[in-house]
């Protein structure tokens, strides 16, 4: 018996020629850049050195110029820490784990979301540097050999086995993102008539010429990555989460919190990716690749992963009354009663009430709702990640050093900077980068043109 | 002729020889080159030193100089050319010596290291005090490295010569004598009685009647004097004896810090505060604030200050009334009658065994005071007849009277002694200061030009208590010793050389002094013990007890007196109800202001309030909230400002609530604002900004700590008063930031960290009931049943149990006052840096080891859920302490050194590691600074070094560290931490180590007791004591198996080697 498949609706729009496909994607490169990217590219470029000089009046005067107290050891910047962590996670799902799913609709956003992941490792990983009391002594964290003998790292410390959870994850992110850059630079070095931007490229490009062989070497090659980054994906967060769930603090000891940051940065790592590319569409005139289409995919995953982020705050609210433990109750009493209360519950609100709103086709398919909540979601990320850190470390066992946490000005320096820097990283890769993988967007061309069906009648 | 005189350089020259002749027409000798010869030289072409080579020369030599240049500064340590004898390089000396200041009496011992005085512990062998002290005097070993200290004596305002001086002085000095005029010498009480000879000496050399001594103290107990005239017929203070006393009743007398001889007290209260024995004393504390003692009381009541008279006049008549003889006619309208009622059953239940003291500086409540006793038969048994107390002589009367005398111009000379500062903590300071200018000779001995000393002619400096020689007598039949532990700093001479010198005695005041003992042995002793023995054993020991003869001072208190006396007491008014009543008292670390620039003082909490840096207005949280003033104060929580006006004067400071202060009063603390007139009084004494550098007010002066409130001082016939009536406050519509250690005040129903009980449960119910052992859940082989959490183990144990050294510590919450002497003991062995006010503001104080407080709160989870209140709102109410009259509890509060410590796991450079002796340890070299050890320690007892407090300009101020004089005080064997360094209480590893080494060179085990930690040496109670746990026979390996040993959070397993000890209240 014959089945066919009903026809699907195209995943790119707009009866695009393979050319169109190569000059929608490098024409930006090419061209001169918009008086916008420019604007842009400054006020990125001012706050990142607003945060770099943040960062250096850090190093230079010490952690004490942070809010940070002899109570709460950790604020904003393992906040920020791990929500840039989390933002990444959904470059690497993007890519790895949608292509061994073998979800086409990925290669319209895959480049943008691994970008925004090495980005964002990046920023994620100036925070356990810089939060270090003696920075210049991080090497400290690397077993290497020593003139001290038996000195050694502790491997029991959930924090070395960040190093080496974000050390693999930024390698192998970085490798993937580039292994599948090659052809791509490779067309732009062809296309490049400038001998300089052409030599540029054609270093870039590894001397990639196309060849069915190389075409078939890149195909394993980034199936094996795609095996290698898949298990990261989830070893990642799940070694972060450890820095709370081994500790013995109430509100960090939870065995829930593997699983929990895990969906928690895919949830906030589709919405960073939402915020970016529903810019990104538009400025670069890439609606027929970035289509509602994918928007709405990416608000479903967004909505899974925001309810089992939703149903992860509840079954802590309830194991926490339910261990009948005195200083873990009390915790989460604190916690939606205490003085953070509005932490708690922007965080609730954030997390688990606005996700559900993409229940309707109507939003979850509106641009510019989505880019309101993709926001939002992000909102609520870095507050979740405040209230586990701060709301638990302030009110811990011993009342008489209970205290709050009030961040400086060099706080929410170091944070805005980060952000600068990360957007200041990202309009570069907009501008010189191919920003959509156009090599494997051919691939889908065909499959998906109905008109090509049409003509074969 | 000498002009003909020819010099020849050689036999040539001399015989004018022809070579000769000819050699001297040649410029350069055969031989030498001539330069064209040299650069014009064919041959140079040939050497294999080319161009290049010469070039590569000189960049080679230049690097190397450069090189050579770099080099880093090398502080060259010299070594004794002779050696002293005892003093070994890395080894301390110890010396016993006496504080003494007028406000603190203590025996002490002095540990020196290179001969600098590092550390300050209490004599626990000999003297009154059995090795009790308080904060203040153990930090007073920094105020011998006070960099503003004068340099040598002054002569209106310029550097003098001593000789100039003594010239200047002694013919000033004579003028007077003839001129009629009188000579004063204005001093704290003097018990030497070596410096009472030499008075006697500079009165004989300057004219018997001409010379007066004039005694004041700063906060006067004249009144008890002035009653004990009264009653008794003889002006003196009786030695009291807690150690004795089944019932202690007092009112308002503050006897566990400020009140008489406190040293000697602490130590005999807290003996019978051990629920092990057979009974325990009961004390009763009515007062206005929550002092001190009033919060270690067993019933504490709350009285209004002008009640003071009227409840001690009821507990005597209860008393009278118990004894059946005739009470005295006083109101006892709204008076806590129950809390007298109970206080006079029970005084006179323990009659002859019990004790009523009395704060009040009224001569007529201190009357009716010594009324009680005599009816309750104390005196000879817990009041000694036969021993006098000599300290707090300062007699009012004669202090005010000198004062008009100076302004009447009576006065021609005034010698002032450098321990008071009259010019500060007069209440009618600026009349003194008036009269000063009137006075032609003013005189003043102050180590440093405070207020008094700016104002005076002369400044001769005196030595440090631990640069000088000094003999006491506290009390009758003791005396004690103080000697020098370092050389004079600084071109200063003692106070009593300097009056001989003046008298002509030109005798060192050590052979001065030693005279003087050798007729007190000669007294004393019998004559078969050499006086170098004698002698010896005395410096040695630093003081000497003989037995006191029994002295025929009669107790009784006549009807007569007791009826006038309460007569008076009906008078006091208590004022109308718009108006408060003030309590102006000396805070434990500031004392009465003379330590206001000791920056270990300052920092260190009040136990009470827990506020550093200030003294403010306490006000019960009632009042608090309906004056709508700011109740709570935290980081960015500041304190309201209130205006307080009372007698016409007034003075702007914030406002704390303070639960137990009584409704209707306030209490304001003395000893601040010091240095009003910018004098240079110590580089701690001004507030310093956030940023660093001193605060300055609109006229660009420096802005004084605090307030100064003894202008408030009422003085009410001739005696000093400091209970104030109809007080007028109104909000200043301002706030000001407050710092304070401790931001949350009740223990949230944590009974697995502080646990306390009743002296009766405890005597009559098993451990089950006041210490019962947490229980876990366990499954084994299916099977459910309760372990003990001690028995219930996930990780392996460390191999320290039986093996080696197990080093622990007990700390008995019974006996723990929260003097806090503990801190500062810490502080000064450890090095722990001070860090200011705005640090401590941002909970960012240093201590190693601190005491928690906790007030007792209305609202526990069990009453919240009987009143249906919903966990919420049970949760809320328990953050609130009880306002009224809540108990209190104090906890010190160190590292734990857990076995299973939760910041060992968590580092992830193995920088805090676990001893195989047990301790957890720092390795500052290791750390990285993640504070991730902090984050997970449950006691939250870990200090980071937030910035470089040794160097940063933020600190330049307050921290010691960063003054090149005060840096002396820093003991060498406690590394000086860097900025980004995690820190904790180490147990006072360098003391063990030491210990342990002494012990191997004696080639025997490490005995009990010869290792103790700073904070365990420096109780007053001995609350904490510190040994091996391995040890059978120690101490602390006992105390682990005591019915009220546990351990802190035990239900989280960290499994601590600090133990605590039930709290046992005698309610």
């Amino acid at each position: 018996m014959h089945k066919e498949a009903a026809i699907r609706t195209p995943l790119i729009l707009g009866n695009k020629s393979y050319h169109d496909i190569t000059s929608d994607v490098i024409g930006p490169i090419e061209n001169k850049a918009p008086t916008g990217w420019y604007v842009l590219i400054t006020i990125a470029g001012l706050i990142s050195l607003w945060g770099i000089g943040c960062i250096l009046y850090l190093i230079s005067t010490g952690i004490g110029v942070w809010g940070l107290n002899k109570t709460v050891g950790w604020a904003w910047d393992i906040t920020n820490f791990v929500w840039w962590v989390g933002i990444g996670h959904a470059g690497t799902l993007i890519s790895a784990v949608l292509l061994l799913f073998r979800q086409k609709w990925r290669m319209a956003i895959n480049r943008s979301a691994e970008a925004m992941t090495i980005f964002a490792v990046m920023m994620a990983a100036v925070f356990p540097g810089i939060h270090m009391g003696r920075i210049w002594l991080a090497y400290f964290v690397f077993p290497l050999p020593n003139q001290f003998g038996s000195l050694w790292v502790n491997f029991n410390s959930p924090l070395l086995w960040d190093v080496f959870a974000i050390s693999t994850y930024f390698s192998v992110s970085l490798v993937f993102w580039y292994i599948g850059l090659i052809p791509d630079f490779a067309t732009i070095r062809d296309r490049m008539t400038k001998p300089l931007t052409k030599k540029i490229y054609g270093m870039l490009s590894f001397g990639w010429s196309g060849k069915a062989k190389q075409w078939s070497r890149f195909e394993e090659v980034s199936l094996v990555l795609a095996g290698l980054a898949t298990p990261l994906v989830f070893s990642v967060h799940s070694i972060v989460s450890m820095d709370f769930a081994t500790s013995v603090i109430p509100g960090w000891h939870t065995t829930i919190f593997p699983p929990y940051f895990v969906s928690g940065a895919v949830f906030s790592g589709f919405a960073m990716v939402l915020t970016l590319l529903l810019v990104m569409r538009k400025v670069m005139k890439l609606e027929n690749y970035i289509t509602r289409k994918h928007v709405e995919y990416m608000n479903i995953v967004i909505i899974v992963t925001g309810s089992i982020v939703g149903v992860a705050y509840l079954t802590e609210l309830f194991i926490s009354w339910y261990s009948g433990v005195e200083y873990e109750s009390y915790a989460f009493i604190n916690r939606f009663s205490g003085p953070y209360f509005w932490a708690y519950w922007i965080m609730m609100t954030c997390n688990v009430v606005t996700p559900q709103l993409f229940w309707f086709k109507k939003i979850r398919t509106n641009f510019i709702l989505t880019f309101i909540l993709s926001i939002v979601v992000n909102i609520g990320m870095w507050f979740e990640r405040f209230v586990i850190i701060v709301t638990s470390l302030h009110r811990d066992y011993v009342p008489s050093s209970w205290s709050m946490f009030h961040p400086t000005w060099v706080d929410i320096g170091v944070f805005i900077g980060t952000i600068g820097i990360f957007f200041f990283l990202f309009l570069l890769f907009a501008r010189f980068f191919p920003v959509l993988a156009l090599n494997e967007l051919k691939s889908i061309l065909r499959v998906s043109g109905e008109e090509n069906k049409k003509e074969n009648h | 002729m000498a002009e003909n005189k020819k010099y020849w350089v050689g036999i040539e020259d001399l015989h004018q020889t022809e070579e000769f002749q000819k050699a001297s027409q040649n410029e350069f000798a055969p031989g030498a080159q001539s330069v064209d010869e040299f650069i014009t030289e064919t041959d140079l072409s040939k050497t294999s030193t080319n161009r290049r080579d010469f070039l590569k020369f000189l960049g080679f030599s230049v690097t190397a100089a450069t090189v050579a240049a770099c080099e880093t500064p090398v502080i060259h340590s010299v070594p004794y050319l002779n050696k002293p004898e005892q003093i070994t390089a890395g080894i301390p000396t110890y010396y016993a010596s006496t504080f003494f200041d007028g406000f603190d009496f203590a025996s002490i011992v002095v540990k020196t290291r290179e001969g600098r005085p590092i550390f300050l512990k209490g004599n626990n062998k000999h003297g009154i005090n059995q090795g009790a002290l308080t904060a203040r005097v153990n930090s007073s070993v920094l105020s011998l490295y006070d960099g503003k200290r004068l340099k040598g004596p002054k002569m209106v305002g310029d550097d003098a010569t001593w000789p100039e001086m003594d010239s200047a002085l002694k013919s000033e000095l004579r003028g007077v004598s003839e001129s009629g005029k009188s000579i004063v010498l204005l001093t704290g009480s003097i018990i030497s009685p070596s410096t009472q000879k030499a008075i006697k000496e500079f009165k004989t050399a300057f004219g018997e009647e001409k010379v007066k001594v004039v005694t004041y103290d700063p906060v006067s107990r004249y009144g008890i004097r002035k009653a004990n005239e009264m009653s008794f017929g003889k002006s003196s203070i009786p030695d009291y004896d807690f150690s004795k006393a089944k019932t202690i009743v007092s009112v308002d007398a503050d006897f566990m810090d400020n009140w008489l001889l406190h040293n000697q007290y602490v130590p005999q209260y807290a003996k019978n505060r051990n629920p092990q024995g057979e009974w325990m004393n009961k004390h009763y504390q009515f007062e206005s604030r929550l002092s001190l003692t009033g919060s270690n009381a067993d019933v504490r009541v709350p009285i209004m200050p002008s009640q003071e008279g009227a409840v001690v006049l009821a507990i005597y008549n209860q008393v009278a009334k118990l004894a059946g003889s005739s009470s005295m006619s006083g109101s006892t309208d709204g008076l806590p009658e129950a809390g007298i009622a109970n206080a006079a059953k029970d005084l006179y239940a323990n009659r002859g065994k019990s004790l009523f003291i009395c704060g009040s500086n009224d001569p007529n409540v201190q009357v009716v005071a010594n009324a009680i006793n005599t009816t309750l038969g104390n005196y000879g048994s817990t009041i000694s007849t036969d021993v006098e107390t000599f300290i707090n002589q300062g007699n009012d009367e004669e202090v005010m009277q000198l004062v008009a005398d100076m302004n009447s111009g009576s006065v021609g000379a005034l010698l002032i002694h450098g321990d008071i500062n009259p010019a500060y903590s007069l209440p009618n300071s600026a009349a003194f200061i008036s009269g000063m200018s009137k006075v032609g000779v003013t005189l003043s001995f102050a180590r440093l030009a405070d207020e008094t000393a700016v104002h005076c002619k002369y400044i001769c400096p005196d030595n440090h208590y631990l640069e000088s020689w000094n003999d006491f007598y506290p009390k009758t039949g003791h005396s004690a010793l103080a000697q020098p532990t370092i050389s004079r700093l600084y071109n200063t001479r003692q106070f009593q050389e300097s009056l001989l010198t003046w008298a002509g005695n030109t005798t060192s005041y050590h052979d001065y002094i030693r005279s003087v003992w050798q007729d007190y042995s000669a007294s004393i002793g019998d004559a078969s013990i050499l006086f170098d023995d004698f002698w010896f054993n005395a410096v040695r020991n630093g003081s000497v007890s003989v037995k006191v003869p029994s002295a025929d001072w009669s107790m009784q208190v006549s009807s007569d007196v007791l009826s006038s006396a309460s007569g008076k007491i009906n008078g006091v008014s208590a004022g109308g109800s718009d108006t408060f009543e003030v309590v102006l008292y000396t805070k434990v670390g500031i004392g009465n202001g003379s330590h206001a620039t000791n920056p270990w003082l300052q920092e260190l909490p009040d136990p009470i309030s827990k506020i550093t840096w200030d003294n403010y207005i306490a006000m019960n949280p009632v009042d608090v909230e309906a004056f709508g003033f700011n109740m709570h104060i935290g980081e960015q929580l500041p304190a309201s400002l209130a205006k307080i006006t009372v007698n016409g004067m007034s003075e702007t400071l914030p406002v704390v609530a303070q639960p137990g202060q009584k409704k209707g009063t306030v209490s304001i603390a003395l000893g601040y604002g010091r240095g009003a007139g910018q004098e240079e009084i110590g580089r701690a004494a001004y507030r310093t900004k956030p940023s660093g550098g001193y605060e300055k007010n609109e006229n660009d002066l420096k802005v004084v700590i605090g307030k100064n409130l003894y202008p408030f001082v009422a003085v009410a016939n001739g005696v000093m008063s400091y209970k104030l009536t109809g007080a007028n406050i109104e909000a200043a519509g301002m706030v000001y930031p407050m710092a304070s250690t401790q931001t949350h005040h009740t223990l949230m129903g944590r009974d697995s960290i502080v646990r306390e009980t009743t002296f009766s449960t405890f005597k009559s119910s098993p451990k089950e009931v006041y210490n019962p052992a947490h229980k876990l859940v366990v499954r084994e082989e299916g099977i459910a049943t309760l372990k003990d959490v001690d028995d219930v183990d996930i990780w392996e144990a460390h191999p320290v149990k039986g093996v080696g050294h197990r080093w622990g510590m007990s700390i008995d919450l019974s006996t723990c006052i929260g003097c806090s002497a503990c801190v500062t003991a810490c502080h000064s062995e450890n090095n722990v840096p001070v860090v200011g006010k705005d640090e401590i503001r941002r909970a960012r104080d240093m201590h190693w080891m601190r005491i928690d407080r906790y007030y007792s709160s209305d609202m526990t989870v069990e009453k919240g859920a009987e009143l249906d209140e919903g966990i919420i709102d049970t949760y809320r109410e328990m953050e609130v302490p009880e306002y009224e009259n809540p108990t209190t509890v104090f906890m010190p509060m160190m590292c734990q050194h857990c076995n299973h410590a939760p910041c060992e796991t968590v580092c992830p450079v193995a920088a805090t590691t676990h001893s195989n002796e047990g301790l957890n340890q720092m390795t500052y070299n290791r750390c990285i600074g993640t504070r991730y050890c902090a984050n997970n320690c449950p006691f939250k007892v870990r200090r980071f070094n937030w910035f470089n407090y040794k160097a940063y300009d933020k600190f330049a101020d307050v921290n010691p560290a960063q003054d090149a004089t005060a840096r002396m005080v820093l003991n060498p064997d406690v590394t000086v931490r860097s900025r980004g360094v995690m820190e904790k209480c180490s147990m006072c590893v360098q003391r063990i180590q030491s210990g342990k080494l002494d012990a191997k060179m004696k080639g025997e085990p490490v005995q009990d007791g010869t290792i103790v930690t700073a904070c365990a040496e420096a109780c007053p109670t001995n609350a904490i004591s510190f040994g091996d746990l391995n040890d059978t026979k120690s101490e602390i390996s006992g105390d682990e198996g005591d019915n009220r040993t546990y351990h802190a959070l035990a239900e989280i397993g960290v499994k601590p080697n600090v133990s605590y000890k039930v709290k046992v209240r005698n309610t």
